[in-house]
């Protein structure tokens, strides 16, 4: 028995210290891909003067889609902002799913609301739509409202694209502050790449303590609460570096579900968003990328590292579990429903790196941690621990993962430096030192928690409560998916 | 001894004295602890300094920008009527007095005076022109142009691009054709403002793509400048080049050039479905009743893209000879066809909507819902 204790000491010594290995240099890798693709990025657009799509008869047509469920505090105040976007041609969906509260009365009072005759091509499934509004006022001409019965945000994303009369599609969560110039840059991808761009996405970021005013950012602050500054960090990182990399690659499987453009046709050609899972936005992005494989033409998936949608991010500890718990489970649910796509090599980068790298680092790795952390106490307690070697290969990855925040703060100061103030960048510096020990553990915990959750059936969204920009208000996303 | 003299010793000797004797891996860890920690000091002192240095920059900045702001802004207070060496008299002795090789004014002053250049016509753009060149600025443009670097190269085609260095079109034209697509397309628009006798000569030699964004940026050029000559863009449409045959398209339907007709009609037959999307949409807008029966007889082997674009054209020309052809469109198995034939007819400025109505009680449930639709005049087609 203590001869087994011994070897099996050894090989899981062993075994951490490979396996942390392989993550940091694939992290090492990513940060040099990401640090190339944003300064060819940040050099090529200095030059841009974006006033030219914003003119241009040329510039592609965009239908903004913005599902909205009991969203009365602020739905009045969030149309306003996207209809004062700076873009020319393009139109305002808003998919009234069947909310519960006076969501649609506000907005038909407001908006001076009249239903038109407009016959739906149901060229994707979604649940009935009980009527198309639009504004008696001229001002408001590029606003449409769509009423459908209850069935979801894919199912309402689904509805406004049978709705939508452009080129390309911008699907947002409502309740994002967008910045003004969102469609330009997200546009333009689509008009230089030598290929056909079929989805782009941009920054979010964390709009806790901002200086919200008309569903317009005035102000950016840093998130005075702990958790959402952990999560500021975390949002740098994944975005700056994770996704500008895996866009330089063309390899992304995942455009934000709280902002994304895309080529309606290639949508409307894979049957819009897939109603049966929680992962949404990551499985239409994996199934354009496989329709585009499997038909043979080249494309790409453009991601850009401009901060274009600021969003409220969970301040709370329980919110940010379901949240993250719902993320792991829409994960599996993308990795399982393609699974045909592990090392396939027909589909390219996505087939070959994507989809092997999402399966072995973003759903295996928490479940590693946790089972490399649970081995670790169960040795500890039968005294087979040494110690010292231990806490150094802890010790690695703590400073490996301080380091690498740190290096992702650098992108952001030389890139578009959001937080002008020192003493914001100071505590930015100071999370990256705490992050690793109170707030990685809880994102562990609650993938695996997911996890369970997903062997064991359940498949709901989950509420996700917010207090609002200005006043304290509650939204709830969407109740049901079951 | 206390903890931290504890500590700091233990460090010391971990990495001294017993480095060598750890297990390899133990080893490779202690190795990427003192590499991360180093790097994350030095980051952190380079964040702090550029901070720092970004601040002094700043306060220099706003410094000079405002006394270059406030010097270029007596521009203005001149008129037509003063003369144009007074003016210049007046400016050049203050201006040569500024430190031109301190690189914050340097460009500060040229950017300002691109500025103003930019946004003011007459007597003013006049007066910056010269002292520009009085200045030797232009020299430093003509040198940028040469320069390796094909950042340094943009900046010194938009400057005398703005300026009117003529002379560097020449200089220029090499570039129009480059391998990198911005320098490329820098090259082009300044091209098109600076030479004096062929402007449109680099889509002669145009081998590489003219992308979509190039194109909106051409044709803003293009389209806005109104001292430039236009020529028949007809002349491009047989380019070997499809991007430069697109371009030209665009331009021939915004001139409303009806001389293209013949060409526009053969790119029907074009392998690029872009193209032929394009042509058709040219056909409808210039209302080219003859390329009807063209558009007919190539209607069927489309894709559905185009012939979403051939129903609309004949809407625009309205004729009549294909009205049949037209409401025969709407028992198709695609919607968007249905819906399209439904707009075409709708187009007739005098029988349109009559006609709708008639065919609204001799159809199905189905179409009756999208005559209702496309009636609606509060929806957009």
């Amino acid at each position: 028995m203590r001869d087994f204790l011994v070897t099996f000491e050894t090989f899981f010594n062993n075994a951490i210290f490979y396996y942390a290995l392989f993550v940091m240099g694939s992290y090492v890798l990513l940060t040099l891909l990401s640090a190339i693709e944003m300064s060819g990025y940040m050099k090529k657009n200095s030059y841009v003067n974006y006033r030219e799509i914003l003119v241009s008869p040329l510039a592609p047509s965009v239908s903004i889609l913005a599902p909205a469920f009991n969203e009365e505090a602020t739905i009045i105040e969030n149309i306003r902002s996207l209809l004062s976007l700076h873009y020319g041609n393009y139109e305002v969906i808003i998919i009234n799913d069947g909310s519960k509260d006076s969501t649609f009365q506000r907005m038909f009072d407001y908006y001076q609301l009249e239903q038109v005759n407009f016959s739906v091509d149901y060229q994707i499934k979604c649940n009935e739509i009980r009527g198309v509004y639009k504004s008696k006022l001229p001002s408001f001409s590029k606003l449409t409202v769509v009423d459908k019965v209850n069935g979801g945000k894919s199912d309402a994303l689904n509805a406004g694209i049978n709705v939508s009369a452009k080129d390309l599609i911008l699907c947002i969560d409502v309740d994002c502050i967008v910045q003004e110039d969102a469609i330009l840059k997200l546009a333009k991808p689509y008009l230089e790449e030598k290929y056909q761009v079929i989805a782009t996405g941009g920054v979010v970021r964390i709009a806790n303590s901002c200086r919200v005013e008309d569903g317009k950012l005035i102000e950016v602050n840093m998130p005075r609460n702990l958790l959402p500054r952990f999560q500021v960090l975390e949002y740098i990182r994944a975005f700056l570096m994770g996704r500008m990399a895996w866009s330089r690659l063309n390899g992304l499987l995942i455009i934000s579900g709280a902002m994304g453009l895309f080529d309606k046709n290639v949508v409307i050609k894979v049957g819009g968003y897939d109603q049966n899972t929680v992962g949404e936005d990551m499985e239409l992005v994996v199934r354009m990328r496989r329709y585009m494989y499997e038909q043979d033409r080249r494309f790409k998936v453009v991601y850009i590292p401009d901060p274009l949608c600021w969003t409220e991010a969970p301040a709370d500890l329980k919110i940010l579990g379901r949240q993250r718990n719902r993320w792991t489970r829409g994960t599996i649910e993308t990795l399982w429903m393609h699974k045909d796509l592990f090392f396939n090599p027909r589909y390219g980068v996505l087939g070959m790196l994507s989809y092997p790298y999402w399966l072995f680092f973003e759903w295996l790795a928490p479940i590693i941690e946790f089972l490399g952390l649970s081995v670790f106490i169960l040795l500890a307690s039968l005294g087979h621990i040494n110690w010292e070697f231990s806490l150094i290969l802890i010790s690695m990855v703590y400073f490996f993962s301080v380091a690498l925040s740190t290096v992702a703060i650098l992108f952001e100061e030389m890139s578009y430096q959001q937080y002008t103030k020192g003493k914001d960048l100071v505590k930015l510096l100071l999370a990256s030192f705490l992050e690793p020990i109170l707030y990685h553990p809880l994102t562990v915990f609650w993938a695996v928690k997911g996890n369970i959750h997903k062997f064991r059936g359940k498949n709901n969204w989950g509420a996700m409560t917010r207090k609002g920009f200005k006043d304290q208000h509650i939204s709830t996303e969407t109740e049901q998916m079951t | 001894m206390n903890f931290f003299e504890t500590f700091f010793d233990y460090i010391k000797e971990t990495y001294t004295e017993r480095l060598l004797y750890f297990p390899s891996n133990i080893r490779v860890s202690l190795l990427i602890i003192l590499f991360c920690v180093v790097a994350t000091l030095e980051l952190y002192l380079y964040m702090a300094f550029r901070r720092l240095r970004q601040a002094n920059e700043k306060l220099k900045f706003e410094k000079w920008q405002e006394y270059i702001s406030n010097m270029l802004a007596n521009l203005i207070i001149f008129d037509e009527s003063d003369k144009t060496e007074d003016i210049v008299g007046h400016f050049y002795p203050k201006m040569k007095k500024l430190p031109l090789r301190n690189p914050i004014v340097n460009k500060l002053l040229i950017s300002e005076m691109l500025v103003y250049h930019k946004n003011f016509t007459g007597k003013i753009e006049e007066v910056l022109s010269i002292l520009y060149r009085k200045l030797g600025l232009d020299q430093k443009s003509k040198q940028k142009i040469n320069n390796r670097n094909w950042e340094i190269k943009i900046e010194g085609i938009r400057e005398a691009s703005e300026m009117g260095i003529s002379e560097i079109a020449s200089e220029i034209i090499k570039y129009t054709d480059d391998e990198n697509a911005l320098l490329r397309m820098e090259a082009q628009a300044a091209y098109i403002k600076l030479s004096e006798n062929d402007p449109f000569h680099f889509l002669d030699r145009a081998q590489e793509r003219i992308l979509d964004w190039h194109q909106v940026v051409l044709f803003e050029i293009i389209t806005k400048n109104k001292k430039l000559s236009i020529p028949s863009f007809s002349k491009w449409l047989h380019s070997p080049n499809d991007t430069v045959v697109l371009l030209c398209l665009k331009l021939v339907e915004h001139f409303m050039q009806f001389d293209a007709a013949e060409e526009v009609e053969r790119l029907l037959k074009h392998h690029n479905s872009r193209i032929v999307k394009k042509s058709v949409e040219i056909i409808g807008k210039l209302e080219l009743s003859d390329a009807e029966e063209h558009m007919f007889e190539v209607y069927f082997d489309q894709p559905e893209e185009i012939k979403l674009e051939i129903l609309n054209a004949l809407g625009k020309i309205s004729s009549g000879n294909y009205n049949d052809f037209l409401s025969s469109r709407i028992y198709s198995n695609h919607i968007r066809i249905k819906r399209e034939a439904l707009y075409a007819i709708k187009r007739d400025p005098e029988k349109g909507e009559s006609r709708l109505r008639e065919l609204y009680h001799q159809t199905t449930l189905e179409n009756q819902a999208l005559i209702g639709h496309v009636l609606d005049n509060r929806i957009k087609s």
